[in-house]
């Protein structure tokens, strides 16, 4: 009996390492050259939404917000730059050129773009002419 | 039925030898079909040795005496949860378990990935074969847990077994080496992620998510491990104390040191790209660290109090430590291009700096503790002389040490990435500093001498200070856009960003820890030889020894002293301190008697009677501030937990589209 269990567990164990069909396989991931440069931006939305976060609080002066936040938008170019460089297509999908928006949606001092009207710009606090954020 | 457990881990050991090897050759020649059947063997092998397992737990609960490892640690009368405790009692089934765990870890992992990442996967796969293959190898051919009792070719049993060590005979210990072997095996993981991402010179950082998830569910289980060791040394071993800077205990804390300073270092490669080779430097020194610390308790080179797991397979394990430090240290010197950074640090005062800081002190501690443990090893070596540096010297180097990082616990939160100017430290540091060094002179001038207590409850309320600010600043902020009220406000913004503020909450647990170790400072101690009716003092207590019983159960006799405990002649509770002699191993043990406060301990050692017989021998110890190690140990799991939980920004977040420096929101965040 113990015999048995024994020969059906290695059988068992082999044939199922060793038996893969087609069917099997995982499908392959989609390649994008662009990915990796997009989870780099995604790391400088986020540090920006930290800083803007922190300058909130009162963590941060205003000289030290304005200053890391030049940098982390000078790196935000360079990355956006890299991406519309690999091809229009492919680094931007589904993003069909948007109509002006209307004032209170554009920050008319740092240019940020927002899906709501606001009173105040999210990104740097110039007083926009929109309404309640 | 042994002969199944054993067919069962002699195939596993082929096929993780297999899966090794299929994986690295699919994934070099892209065959995939090579590289799903590698995938399968690891789930075959998981569940082989789900078996051999499983055969093994049978023989020790049914009580198989003819198998040498169930005669070797378990007995008929034991308790069934000590027998089931006793898989991991000995060498082999602990063995056992290590190969087990590891399966099941690598089985998640292949699960879980079978989607993702899979370039890398194969190589994965295969930096977890690796250990495997060098673990199955002990279990089939060293130490194998199904070997029989035999004279010449007769198979042979023993009436019943020697039962397992009676140390281990305690709930904690039934708990305590699986958690920390989740620990240990679990670093493996993040290893072969690293390891995977180097191979393929993975270019997105995805990877690093995943491995930072993982390092923190294992570094948690390695903190549950660490803290139920040192609450078992303190509630069985009855020497008075949790941490002894024992050699396995150290063991232990060394990957956990060097784990830790990894999940601030990854910060800075998640954020700015940074210090990569020092991050997969850190993943892989922890991994070593793990099999090293498995060696130390093994291989019997330097003595420990857990000496129930010493045997001869010390060179096997340092063979497979030098073939895996050539193999890291290759793969990072031939990665060296792959790993450069991709940003500088910008200035000293940053949180970049104070994580670098935080980095180099860990590090500094874990060469400490590692030097303090080699040390007999060293000193053999150089004068002939096997020199033990003993507590004093472990305490010397790393109260400091724990106290400066204590300090940058505080600094971190404050220091904003990239610069933070000295009018921002000043604003944010001023109430703090000031609250700390208030505490300080009001405990000097309340007659506390002591110097790195009086330092260290600074400190505390220092960092408590800044924690609860970062709390309270960041949930008015909230409260003042949504209108909620100040505690669901500071939900709002742990769930927001769950990473930061459970980061915090840990802070706060190791603050609490902090105060339970300051305490230490203010120990008291007394052994006393006390007639039946007489007292003897201790601080401000009173303890009367009121009578002696006696007992006995199937697997221990007992006695225990009954003593009444009192302060200013108010009767205060009466503790039970037990000595028990088990009845299979002839071996004694203590159960030691806790009355366990906030302000402090009690705690009653009957070490047995006098010659004569006529008194009791009682080690009385005052512990203050104990018990908020273990409520400090509470908070840091729950803030472990809540790091866990993704964060509802991330969650919820739409995808911001970039045009040049603009920025535009789908959804507009508070």
């Amino acid at each position: 009996m113990i015999v048995f269990a024994a020969v059906l567990l290695a059988l068992g164990g082999l044939l199922y390492a060793l038996a893969v069909r087609a069917r099997d396989l995982s499908p392959p991931e989609p390649v994008s050259p662009a990915g990796a440069l997009r989870e780099k931006q995604d790391a400088i939305y986020e540090n920006l939404r930290d800083l803007q976060f922190e300058y909130r609080v009162g963590k941060l002066s205003d000289e030290d917000y304005q200053r890391s936040k030049l940098d982390l938008q000078k790196e935000l170019t360079a990355v956006t730059a890299e991406i519309d460089g690999l091809g229009g297509a492919e680094a931007q999908p589904a993003a069909p050129q948007p109509a002006p928006p209307p004032s209170g949606l554009l920050c008319p001092k740092c240019g940020a773009r927002f899906a709501q009207a606001m009173k105040f710009c999210g990104e740097c606090g110039e007083p926009m002419s929109g309404g309640a954020a | 039925m042994e002969n199944l457990g054993a067919v069962a881990v002699l195939i596993a050991f082929c096929l993780s030898l297999y899966a090794l090897a299929a994986s690295v050759l699919g994934g070099w020649k892209n065959r995939l079909f090579l590289v799903a059947s590698a995938e399968r063997a690891v789930y075959s092998l998981w569940l082989l040795l789900s078996v051999a397992s499983s055969v093994l737990v049978y023989s020790l609960l049914a009580g198989d005496f003819r198998m040498a490892y169930v005669a070797a640690h378990s007995n008929r009368d034991m308790p069934a949860l000590y027998k089931f405790a006793a898989w991991w009692g000995g060498q082999e089934g602990s063995l056992l378990l290590w190969s087990w765990m590891l399966a099941g870890y690598a089985a998640l992992v292949v699960f879980t990935n079978r989607r993702r990442h899979r370039a890398m996967m194969p190589y994965v796969t295969a930096a977890l074969m690796a250990p495997q293959a060098f673990f199955l190898m002990l279990n089939a051919f060293v130490a194998s847990p199904f070997k029989v009792l035999a004279v010449g070719r007769e198979i042979t049993s023993v009436a019943d077994g020697n039962g397992l060590n009676p140390l281990l005979q305690y709930w904690a210990m039934a708990i305590h080496p699986p958690t920390l072997y989740l620990g240990y095996v679990g670093f493996a993981v993040p290893f072969a992620f690293a390891a995977g991402a180097l191979i393929t010179r993975e270019p997105s950082d995805a990877w690093l998510h995943t491995t930072r998830r993982w390092t923190l569910v294992t570094w948690l289980f390695q903190t549950i491990g660490i803290v139920l060791g040192a609450g078992w040394a303190y509630a069985v071993l009855g020497w008075g104390g949790y941490w002894a800077w024992d050699p396995v205990e150290n063991a232990s804390l060394l990957p956990w040191i060097t784990a830790t300073a990894f999940l601030h270092s990854v910060m800075m490669q998640e954020k700015k790209g940074m210090m990569k080779v020092w991050n997969v430097s850190l993943i892989s020194i922890t991994f070593w660290l793990c099999i090293f610390g498995t060696f130390l308790t093994r291989s019997g080179l330097v003595s420990s109090v857990h000496a129930f797991a010493q045997s001869q397979i010390g060179g096997w394990f340092a063979g497979f430590l030098a073939v895996l430090a050539a193999g890291i240290i290759y793969l990072i010197l031939n990665r060296l291009d792959y790993l450069k950074s991709e940003a500088r640090l910008e200035s000293v005062i940053s949180r970049e700096s104070s994580f670098l800081f935080n980095n180099l002190i860990l590090l500094a501690s874990c060469f400490a503790v590692l030097w303090g443990t080699l040390f007999p090893l060293i000193s053999e070596a150089v004068t002939g002389q096997k020199i033990s540096v003993g507590v004093p010297f472990f305490n010397r180097v790393n109260i400091p040490i724990g106290l400066f990082l204590l300090f940058l616990t505080g600094v971190g939160p404050v220091f904003a990435w990239r610069r933070t100017s000295v009018a921002s430290l000043k604003r944010n540091f001023a109430w703090p500093l000031a609250a700390g060094l208030v505490l300080a002179v009001a405990l000097l001038a309340a007659g506390v001498r002591h110097f790195y207590a009086l330092v260290c409850f600074g400190l505390c309320l220092f960092v408590t200070w800044i924690i609860a600010a970062e709390f309270y600043r960041g949930a008015r902020a909230i409260r003042a856009r949504t209108g909620q009220n100040l505690l669901a406000a500071a939900v709002e913004l742990t769930h927001r960003n769950t990473r930061r503020y459970g980061g915090y909450t840990v802070h706060m647990g190791i603050v609490l820890m902090f105060i339970g170790f300051a305490g230490a400072a203010f120990n008291k101690h007394a052994t006393a030889e006390v007639a039946i009716g007489d007292s003897f003092p201790l601080g401000r207590y009173e303890l009367k020894v009121r009578e002696i019983r006696q007992g006995a159960t199937a697997n221990y006799s007992w006695d225990h002293a009954v003593v009444d405990v009192s302060s200013g002649g108010r009767a205060l509770a009466a503790l039970e301190p037990e000595r028990r002699l088990y009845i299979a191993s002839g071996q004694n043990t203590s159960e030691v008697a806790i009355r366990r406060r906030l302000n402090e301990d009690v705690y009653l050692n009957f070490a047995g009677m006098t010659q004569d017989n006529s008194k009791a021998v009682i080690q009385a110890y005052v512990f203050p501030l104990v018990s908020w190690i273990w409520i400090g140990f509470c908070v840091l799991v729950g803030g472990t937990l809540v790091c866990l939980v993704p964060s509802k920004a991330r969650v919820g977040q739409a995808r911001p589209v970039a045009k040049g420096t603009a920025v535009e929101y789908s959804s507009v965040e508070d």
